[in-house]
């Protein structure tokens, strides 16, 4: 290869590729070879010292560094730029209480969802439109997977071991994108949350199943309405009393609610009245019980305990219900989404790199 | 200590990173979740004579 520049020596590359499988670094995929020099420009990217700890977990006497979590992103394939992004994931995920209380290593395998708002989406070409569930988007797949990375380089979690996981979410680490705010008739989530609109946030939380809702069958918004709270009130995922829910409405969706005057807190609303299930139906699930203090699990009661027809309400308050914009607007498709503990209902603001560049000269 | 059975791998890799490596334990065969009162009594039936010698430090 003396002499040519331009083409990378493509069995040097793999040389390194195997590598680290031979360390046993990757998810299963091929990780991108970390460098010092590439190492350093992500590094670049972020006010905060390397040695900074992201995160330790206690009982698994490990830890994750700003530095650990670089090495991570990269071998993810992020570029340098969407680190902040990694950075602002990675917090604002461990707001959430099931994180923190060792939700990642849970037989459930819950899957971070993140999402992103802000003018940051079109800089760094962030799908937020058609497929954002599916392939194709480099920051999409890669700041996911950074995390998922981060799990198993920095705390061990893997799988058959500290990652208990029974099944697992598909596409367990490769659930982030956009708000689509352009096509949105309600306020972004971050601003909902209450950042300034126009910040770049991230808003994250682990969750438990998706679904998808098909309806371009009607125009009438209550009918369209009570078919989201079919799927949203299946008895499959609950295993408490109540349990937190949400949808990625697609424009269509949200369109046609928001025409037939419906904000975003009256589709919450909409939601927590009508998402739950008759005793009737908890019973023939064989989760009709709920134990008396601790987390009020559910399980099958020997005794009835309430009349067949009394409903039981799912959500208690509009923070149960997350609901976000996203995908594109040639079909009437929305996800609902479950979350797996409990959303901590607030935005991460991305530290931009300028702020990152400045804060590195003035130390 | 006692953990279904279904939990070995972590348990034996918790005690490793907690200091104490090859830490003996008992086991009950998995699930246990759905056990009613009356079979959760037997499981404990099942082990109590191990759990009794474990006590006495026996068999280690």
């Amino acid at each position: 290869m003396a002499g040519d520049t331009a083409s990378p020596d493509p069995d040097l590359a793999r040389e390194a590729i195997e590598y680290c499988y031979e360390h046993d670094w990757t998810d299963g995929l091929p990780v991108v070879p970390a460098s010092q020099e590439l190492l350093d420009r992500f590094l670049a990217q972020t006010s905060r010292d390397p040695d900074d700890v992201l995160w330790r977990m206690d009982h698994l006497d490990r830890e994750c560094t700003v530095r650990t979590a670089a090495i991570n992103a990269a071998m993810a394939g992020c570029l340098p730029e969407y680190f902040p992004i990694v950075l602002a994931a990675w917090d604002a995920v461990m707001r959430d209480r099931a994180a923190k209380g060792g939700g990642w290593q849970s037989t459930s395998g819950p899957a971070p969802l993140i999402v992103i708002n802000g003018p940051i989406r079109s800089e760094l070409g962030i799908n937020s439109t058609g497929g954002i569930f599916a392939a194709g988007f480099r920051p999409n797949a890669t700041i996911p997977r950074a995390l998922g990375l981060m799990l198993r380089n920095a705390f061990g979690v893997v799988p058959h071991v500290f990652d208990q996981t029974t099944q697992g979410i598909p596409g367990r680490f490769a659930i982030c994108f956009g708000e689509n705010e352009e096509e949105s008739p309600w306020e972004p989530l971050a601003t909902e949350t209450g950042l300034e609109p126009g910040i770049n946030a991230v808003s994250c939380t682990l969750t438990r199943t998706y679904e998808f809702v098909d309806n371009r069958h009607t125009q009438d918004p209550e009918q369209l309405l009570n078919d989201f709270a079919d799927t949203l009130s299946r008895t499959g995922s609950l295993i408490f009393r109540g349990q937190s829910a949400g949808v990625v409405f697609c424009p269509e969706h949200a369109q046609m609610l928001a025409n037939a005057g419906y904000s975003k807190a009256d589709v919450k609303d909409w939601f927590i009245e009508h998402v739950g299930r008759t005793e009737a139906d908890l019973r023939r699930a064989g989760k009709d019980g709920v134990s008396e203090g601790g987390p009020a699990a559910r399980s099958a009661s020997e005794l009835e305990r309430a009349p067949a027809d009394t409903f039981t309400r799912y959500f208690s308050a509009r923070k149960d219900v997350p609901i976000i914009v996203a995908g594109a607007r040639n079909a009437a498709i929305s996800m609902v989404f479950r979350v797996f503990g409990e959303w901590s209902n607030t935005s991460v603001e991305i530290e931009s790199a300028k702020t990152a560049v400045a804060a590195t000269k003035g130390g | 200590m006692i953990c279904s059975d279904a939990f070995r791998a972590t348990a034996d890799a918790m005690a490793g990173v907690q200091g104490a490596p090859g830490y003996r334990y008992l086991t009950t065969p998995h699930p246990v979740a759905g056990l009613t009162p009356e079979q959760v009594r037997e499981r404990a039936e099942a082990v109590a004579d191990e759990v009794a010698k474990m006590l006495a430090g026996e068999g280690s």
